[in-house]
């Protein structure tokens, strides 16, 4: 594979696409504005000019992208005006990924995309459309030099094909579709359907709409109520189905220094997380989650991919039961294995701070709406019960259990979550202090770990003293060095 | 976690800060002046100017007099081969624990202000977090910044 490759033709679809969903809500209003005023041909124009353009650059920049894999690296050659040539070395590539679209799937293409270790997403490369043997071949050539080159042993390993011999999970149907009816996703989809809803309102014609609204209001209540049971239902099984098509066939494989991950059901990706980024590793129990006993596993992770969706936490396994977890962990990362079945808790004066914390703004939100709407004063006073038993609730939740490499805090802020810290990802430790604290030996600690490009800081309010004091020991290397 | 930390910062903080919280006095200070204007303009009563002039006056005397004084009484940190453990905060205490091994970089830093009082900031960096020692002296500073660039200096796992 020494000599310069292109990509598929594919990318030029890819191209057009990434770069008119830029643009669009650039061009939007100028096309709201001119189709008003009754421009449409200089529009239609316009549009078809940028379109040729647009399809002359996509080609244009398609023929310049090449590619090519020599000796140890990897090098690009792309632009149109500005000629840019990389060259990434394959000691320096963290993770190479595969995933595919529609689109790909169709054309039986994979995209592939080049993780290096630094947090500047520019330096990372990605081809967009090559063909899935092409991917599949650069991948082993990539990814093989570098286990080579670290480890002589892998070799055979890697040869002898990998999937057999390492552990692996894969979700089950019904899992996911519990994951899916559980998964916040129902709020989301509603807001998005009234808004979809109030749009449609305005290209609905007036006659339309007034015949169905009057419609609706003929009818006997338990229609409306059935209607609007249907809309529920509809809502909840898009849901579903959106969970479904994301992490349909779900699967997590351990290898010796990666986790690799495959999910979707249109859309295949691939996610490869070396183990030396994991930072810390996580189960959350949502509020709807935690009384059927599920719950999910994620990890923090340094570095690597930013999905929009999930923010900072990559998720290792989207739903399983809290009580598999322990065997989960035992197998696809021992190293965090000690999951701690009980957890140092709160003392009970720290209780008022967890109730005051949860509930200050509804206090006020009383006394303002106890004064200007007087006859609505029992809303903020029945959320002000709600915010109370949530304060009771995470002072329950919130603890922490303190092995020798690992600090486990178990803290709520909706959801339940649990997290795993080693003694080495922790980057500081922070223990902090107001003056009625101080007074009565409690103290808030803060441990901060690194996610991606931003640090991430696990707090615990209200601690006794001493127990803050026992972990700042734990986690000081002097102190402990002393006491050897 | 303690005990505080032995080290004190410099002593001319003080003035520095006392400096600054008086720069940024100006501000409310116009602002009370402006509403005694618009006042005379538009003749309404003086008392919302005296009124906010009261506030201007207390909040003057707090942040000049008193928070700079309490501030540095508060202001410890201490080197260790290890670590670095920092103490600050008035009414809230903060105590913070920085290994050496995590530290990424140091700054030394210094202002218009500080230059003035021949101090500088130090500004330690993990991965995750950053933490200040806000006016050491001049020579402290730099020699503390190479002191601690040299014990982070440990060969590290990663990140």
């Amino acid at each position: 594979m020494s000599e310069a490759k292109r990509l598929h033709p594919a990318a030029i679809i890819f191209r057009i696409i990434t770069i008119a969903r830029q643009s669009i809500f650039g061009l939007l209003p100028i096309i709201l504005l001119a189709s008003n005023d009754g421009f449409f041909s200089y529009l239609l124009f316009g549009g078809v000019f940028l379109l040729l353009l647009l399809i002359g650059y996509s080609i244009l920049s398609w023929m310049r992208f090449t590619y090519r894999v020599e000796e140890d690296q990897l090098r690009i050659e792309q632009g149109v005006l500005i000629r840019k040539k990389r060259t990434i070395s394959k000691h320096r590539i963290q993770s190479i990924d595969l995933s595919q679209n529609v689109i790909h799937r169709i054309f039986g293409l994979t995209k592939v995309q080049i993780e290096t270790a630094g947090s500047d997403r520019t330096v990372d490369a990605a081809l967009s459309a090559v063909t899935f043997v092409d991917g599949k071949l650069l991948h082993d050539e990539l990814k093989q030099k570098t286990k080579v080159a670290e480890t002589i042993e892998e070799e055979t390993t890697t040869d002898s094909h990998p999937d057999k011999a390492y552990p692996s999970r894969k979700i089950s149907f019904p899992k996911l579709f519990i994951a899916g009816s559980t998964s916040g996703s129902f709020g989301v989809i509603l807001g998005l359907f009234a808004f979809a809803l109030s749009e449609a309102e305005s290209f609905i014609p007036d006659t339309i709409y007034q015949e169905t609204t009057n419609w609706l209001i003929s009818q006997a209540i338990q229609t409306i109520v059935i209607l609007g049971l249907l809309v529920f239902i509809g809502i909840w099984l898009i849901g579903i189905l959106g969970t479904v098509i994301k992490y349909g066939n779900f699967t997590i494989t351990r290898y010796e220094e990666e986790l690799y991950i495959t999910r979707g059901l249109l859309e295949k990706k691939q996610t490869t997380i070396p183990l030396k980024r994991i930072q810390a590793v996580g189960i959350k129990e949502s509020v709807i989650r935690q009384p059927l006993g599920f719950a999910a596993v994620f990890v923090e992770i340094a570095g690597g991919e930013v999905d929009k969706q999930e923010g900072t936490q990559t998720l290792l396994f989207p739903l399983m039961r809290r009580s598999k977890v322990q065997g989960f962990l035992q197998e696809i990362v021992p190293e965090y294995q000690d999951l701690p079945e009980s957890f140092t808790a709160l003392p009970k004066r720290a209780l008022p701070y967890y109730l005051v914390r949860a509930s200050w703004i509804l206090l006020l939100a009383i006394i303002a709406v106890a004064i200007f709407l007087t006859e609505w004063v029992w809303i903020p006073i029945v959320l002000l019960v709600f915010s109370a038993i949530l304060g009771v609730l995470r002072h329950q939740t919130n603890g922490f259990h303190l092995t020798d490499s690992l600090l486990t805090i178990q803290m709520r802020q909706f959801s339940k979550e649990t997290i795993m810290l080693k003694h080495k990802r922790i980057q500081a430790f922070e223990k902090t202090q107001h003056i009625i604290h101080r007074k009565q030996e409690l103290a808030t600690m803060k441990g901060s770990i690194l996610n991606n490009f931003f640090g991430r800081h696990y707090k615990l309010s209200d601690l006794e003293q001493k127990h803050v004091d026992q972990i700042a020991d734990w986690y000081s290397l002097r102190e402990k060095q002393g006491s050897d | 976690m303690r005990q505080s930390p032995n080290e004190r910062i410099a002593e001319d903080a003080i003035k520095a800060w006392k400096l600054l919280a008086i720069l940024m006095a100006i501000i409310p200070f116009l602002l009370t002046l402006t509403l005694f204007i618009l006042a005379y303009i538009f003749t309404f009563s003086y008392w919302y100017g005296i009124g906010l002039l009261a506030i201007t006056l207390a909040e003057g005397i707090i942040t000049i007099f008193i928070i700079p004084k309490l501030r540095w009484r508060r202001w410890r940190y201490q080197i260790y081969d290890q670590e670095i453990y920092i103490q600050h905060g008035i009414l809230i205490v903060n105590r913070t624990l920085v290994p050496m091994i995590r530290v990424q970089h140091v700054d030394t830093k210094q202002g218009p202000i500080l230059k003035k009082y021949g101090l500088a900031s130090l500004t330690i960096s993990t991965a995750a977090t950053t933490h200040e020692i806000p006016a050491l002296l001049e020579d402290e500073a730099y020699a503390l910044r190479d002191q601690i660039s040299e014990l982070a200096r440990v060969e590290q796992d990663d990140v």
